[in-house]
């Protein structure tokens, strides 16, 4: 039975485990049970930014509504009082949210309180609302109150980011800043280990702890390493003994947990990619599974010029209920565009189907032998009408994926990052070039300022030895030709410099894109998609740093680039690196958290290489989610300094 | 996972109370209060408007709890056939779906008078939202609690038809002590059971083939006179004939009522749809209503437009004339 308890705590990701909690607390921390003729109840939720980061990509507003919550409002918003209500609070333990809610307490806003922190509150902080509430004389209304333990953000169901709200905070320019203080750097490094320890409470989960030397992600190990271990020793009031989590606990694997430093890879962020999802991250604005998009509507359909383009936004949802997104997210760009024509077929079809039963009906009305065919198309009818709801979603599907991949696409054709794509893999891998680097930067073209710059920073970051300065001084008057602030590449100099000093620069493993053969693509012109011109590149798999040294860690192979890397383990009472009897099995589970901020490239990656493991499980987390934009934007500022 | 630290919280409370009174800070209504009172619900005026929604949800949940007590009974439509265990006759379930019905609809008509009356007041936006919602949920409630009564009822139908079908296939008599065991069935029900239970179970051939020395007792009885064999041969021709019409007929009717039961359900599925569109339907005419409305406003102004320009282009001509007048005027002056 324990084993069966610990294949089923395995098979829960971690989405669902956060998913379950947060119904938990929005059904009064009691367990949440599904009766169809339960008596309904009400209340209305109240959260803070980050209460609303970690709730929106979990649950639909529909779903909140299936919870019984009436309205949902922001804490820092004017809410009016609405008596005989109970009220769910879901907010960070800070300041100024405490003060609003001793506002909320003496303003009598609802009936009663739930309170819960999405992370432990202080002593001090309670005492404050204990006062406000004994001034309102409310303490009996307070009915609950809860430390949660959910201060992080599930996105896929293997995937999650620290914080969205002040990510600037824990962002990669924060940590590798010249001029940072030690208390910044303690800030910094106790938000991260806050969020981290919070999610590891959720998975119910001690892990193995590795890190490599000398970085940002020593320290937050170092650190997680202790909190862990102050929380196990209180064995009274540890958060991982309890019998409702934890089968992880019993089980007989514990999750190794693989803290990784932005730093050892630079040019993962920076690389123009491929696949659906990365693309979509790329170059539209996707934000916690919601992409924006702008539609300048239809340029043709406007009287003249008369007005100026109106430009419409949208937003859409992907969530993992999308059957088509989650199949999708992975695989090549083009063959993404396949798909949506074949599904917009099918669903044509289906919708024929349907229009035919309904001509059949109405013809052979007038008839005599109406009735027979009634009835003998009764059974179909049935089965059209049921499915019609179904099929109503699925063409909402294909539409939002339409114009999404069509987004996508314009961005490509726009700025050739098909070529862009196939360049700096060559570069990455050390083939040979067919074209030399200064063509590309110099065509004015191909892509805007910011692909040139992601491209010449690639080829720094990836060849052996530096070019020389006559040449590096060409490619610097190309790239302002180009419209290039070269403050990025002042920053990545500097880096090179100190990491050779450290170590040899992680090769990129040997791999190639080739664009497919002539049949296939006269195969491909049926689509509707017009990918003319766009080159249909096929990816083969590679594996890229953080996902090698993964492998290395996991299956406990040998390798001098892993060694040296420290390992804690918070159960055994003394830590010390050297004396600790070190775990030899290979690992079936485990967490690779980036420090200084992740990618949707380095998640498809570790996605791809698990896939060919069985039994094995990966989460990918990191400190924030940046697209190589705002990555750029970051390095640019610190190369400033 | 979430810890409770709601007793944490009450300590504290009483550490701050305890500090406020070593300090003597005068704590609003707490301070000279016992402990009865400091943890004595504060008198909180109850709104009007939730005290109903409540007294409306529990109404409904009585509804359902009587449904679902009496659903057993009710559904076992072969009950009164088992006198002893059976314990409802048909009038009583008349009686159940018509009390159901009426109770229904007055819930529903609660709900609609709340819906009315909440709006009626004039209250802030969240709370305008908070009650339409909540009655929302209402609704949900009725209409979940209506979908257990009519699936019980579906059942009910659906056994009774069933059963109707089988008696049809009963030879007269039976049919006729069956008639006499519904007004009086105590007596009756043994000898009914043994007849009637191997007949839902068998196949429609065994029992013709039981009806057939029936009639063969018939025809005893009709007749002193003998019957030639070739007359009975006859007769039995004609039988087997009559008794294949009978059976097809019966496989017809069995599968027009399949169909019936299945246009019921279609039509159930059709008028859930139809109630649901209504709404949009309204809003629909709303819409061209006020589309309409533009439409001819725009026209008014068109027309408007078109005499402006009209009127504009003739006052431009007698400008230009009066232009042209002025230049002869000038020409010939100044020659």
């Amino acid at each position: 039975a324990a084993a069966a308890a610990a294949t089923a705590a395995a098979a829960a990701s971690i989405r669902e485990r956060q998913t379950v909690a947060l119904k938990r607390m929005l059904n009064f921390n009691v367990p949440h049970i599904k009766n169809s003729t339960g008596e309904p109840v009400w209340k209305v939720l109240i959260y803070d930014r980050f209460g609303q980061d970690i709730i929106s990509p979990l649950l639909s507003v529909k779903e909140l509504r299936d919870m019984g919550i009436t309205l949902h409002l922001l804490l820092h918003s004017d809410r009016d009082p609405i008596p005989d209500v109970p009220a769910v609070y879901f907010v960070m333990p800070t300041e100024e949210n405490i003060d609003r809610m001793c506002q909320d307490l003496r303003n009598q806003l609802y009936e009663s309180y739930y309170l819960n922190f999405i992370s432990a509150i202080s002593r001090s902080k309670l005492e404050d609302i204990a006062n406000a509430a004994l001034a309102a004389s409310a303490v009996t209304q307070v009915a609950k109150v809860f430390d949660q333990y959910l201060n992080f953000i599930t996105l896929e169901d293997d995937m999650f980011v620290l914080c969205n709200q002040n990510k600037e905070l824990v962002s990669y320019r924060a940590i590798n800043r010249p001029d940072i203080t030690d208390t910044e750097m303690e800030t910094v490094m106790d938000t991260i280990v806050d969020s981290l320890f919070c999610f590891f409470v959720t998975l119910g989960a001690v892990p193995i702890i590795r890190c490599s030397r000398g970085t940002a992600a020593e320290m937050v190990a170092v650190k997680l390493d202790k909190k862990l271990r102050e929380n196990l020793r209180d064995a009274r009031n540890s958060l991982f003994t309890g019998d409702t989590l934890g089968a992880g606990q019993f089980s007989f694997q514990r999750p190794l947990l693989v803290l990784v430093d932005r730093n050892i890879d630079l040019a993962t962020p920076l690389h123009h990619t491929w696949t659906y999802q990365a693309l979509v991250h790329d170059v539209l604005d996707f934000h916690l599974n919601r992409v924006n998009l702008e539609e300048s509507s239809g340029v043709e359909n406007s009287p003249a010029g008369a007005r100026p383009k109106r430009k419409n936004k949208k937003s859409y949802d992907l969530t993992p209920v999308d059957k088509f997104w989650q199949k999708h997210k992975g695989s090549p760009f083009p063959e993404v565009a396949e798909s949506v024509q074949q599904e917009l077929e099918s669903y044509r079809a289906q919708e024929d189907e349907v229009k035919r039963l309904k001509s059949i009906m109405g013809l052979e009305g007038e008839d005599e032998g109406a009735i027979s065919m009634l009835s003998d198309n009764t059974a179909k009818l049935t089965s059209a009408v049921s499915s019609l709801p179904e099929l109503l979603e699925k063409k909402r599907l294909i539409d939002l994926h339409t114009n999404v991949a069509t987004a996508v696409l314009e961005h490509i054709k726009a700025r050739k990052l098909d070529v862009y794509f196939e360049y700096e893999e060559k570069i990455m891998s050390k083939t040979t070039l067919d074209k030399s680097l200064l063509d590309i930067i110099s065509d004015p073209d191909a892509g805007t300022p910011e692909d040139k710059m992601r491209l010449f920073l690639i080829y720094y970051i990836s060849t052996q030895q530096a070019p020389s300065e006559a040449d590096l001084e060409q490619y610097k008057k190309a790239l302002t030709d180009a419209g290039c602030n070269l403050n990025p590449l002042q920053y990545i100099k500097q880096w090179k410099a100190f990491t050779k000093m450290a170590s040899a620069p992680a090769s990129y493993g040997s791999t190639t894109t080739k664009p497919m053969g002539l049949l296939s693509r006269v195969m491909n012109t049926g689509s509707q998609f017009v990918m003319e011109g766009v080159k249909n590149l096929v990816l083969k798999q590679q594996n890229l740093p953080v996902t090698r040294i993964l492998d290395n860690l996991m299956e406990m192979k040998s390798n001098p680039e892993t060694d040296d890397y420290r390992y804690f383990d918070p159960k055994m009472l003394r830590g010390n690196d050297s004396s600790v009897p070190r775990n030899k099995n290979p690992f079936q589970e485990a967490i690779v958290f980036v420090v200084g901020g992740g990618n949707y490239i380095e998640y498809q990656n570790l996605v791809d290489y698990i896939k060919g493991k069985q039994g094995k499980h990966i989460l990918y987390g990191c400190s924030e989610l940046f697209n190589a934009t705002q990555f750029i934007k970051q390095l640019s500022q610190l190369g400033q300094k | 996972m979430a810890v409770d630290i709601t007793l944490l919280f009450r300590a504290s409370v009483k550490t701050v109370k305890t500090r406020n009174k070593a300090l003597g800070v005068a704590v609003g209504g707490g301070v000279d209060g016992s402990r009865d009172e400091l943890f004595r619900r504060s008198p909180r005026p109850k709104g009007d408007f939730s005290s109903r929604a409540r007294e409306v949800i529990s109404h409904i949940g009585k509804l359902r709890d009587f449904l679902l007590e009496h659903r057993k009974d009710y559904i076992n439509a072969y009950s009164h056939t088992m006198s002893e265990y059976g314990r409802m006759t048909d009038t009583e379930r008349d009686q159940i779906d018509q009390d159901a019905q009426i109770f229904m609809r007055t819930c529903s008509e609660a709900i609609q008078q709340l819906r009315t009356e909440a709006h009626k007041e004039i209250h802030s936006q969240q709370v305008k939202e908070h009650r339409t919602a909540v009655l929302d949920f209402i609704e949900d409630y009725l209409k979940r609690v209506c979908k257990l009564y009519s699936e019980q009822r579906a059942i009910r139908v659906k056994r009774v038809v069933d059963k109707k079908r089988l008696s049809k296939l009963e030879p007269e008599p039976n049919t006729k002590t069956r008639e006499s065991t519904s007004s009086e069935k105590v007596s009756q029900s043994p000898s009914k059971d043994s007849e009637e239970n191997p007949a839902t179970e068998e196949r429609p051939e065994k029992i013709l083939a039981e009806t057939q020395p029936e009639l063969g007792t018939w025809g005893d009885g009709k007749g002193e006179d003998e019957l030639s064999p070739e007359e009975i041969q006859m007769f039995e021709q004609e039988n087997q004939r009559l008794i294949g019409e009978m059976n097809s007929l019966f496989d017809e009717v069995r599968q027009i009522e399949g169909r019936v039961v299945e246009i019921s359900r279609l039509q159930e599925i059709f008028t859930e749809k139809v109630l649901q569109q209504e709404a949009e339907i309204d809003s629909i005419h709303q819409l061209v209503v006020g589309a309409t409305e533009n439409i001819k406003e725009g026209n008014e102004d068109i027309r408007e437009a078109i005499k402006n320009n009209a009127g504009f282009r003739v006052w431009i001509l007698f400008f230009l004339v009066m232009c042209s007048f002025s230049l002869l005027f000038l020409d010939w002056y100044d020659s």
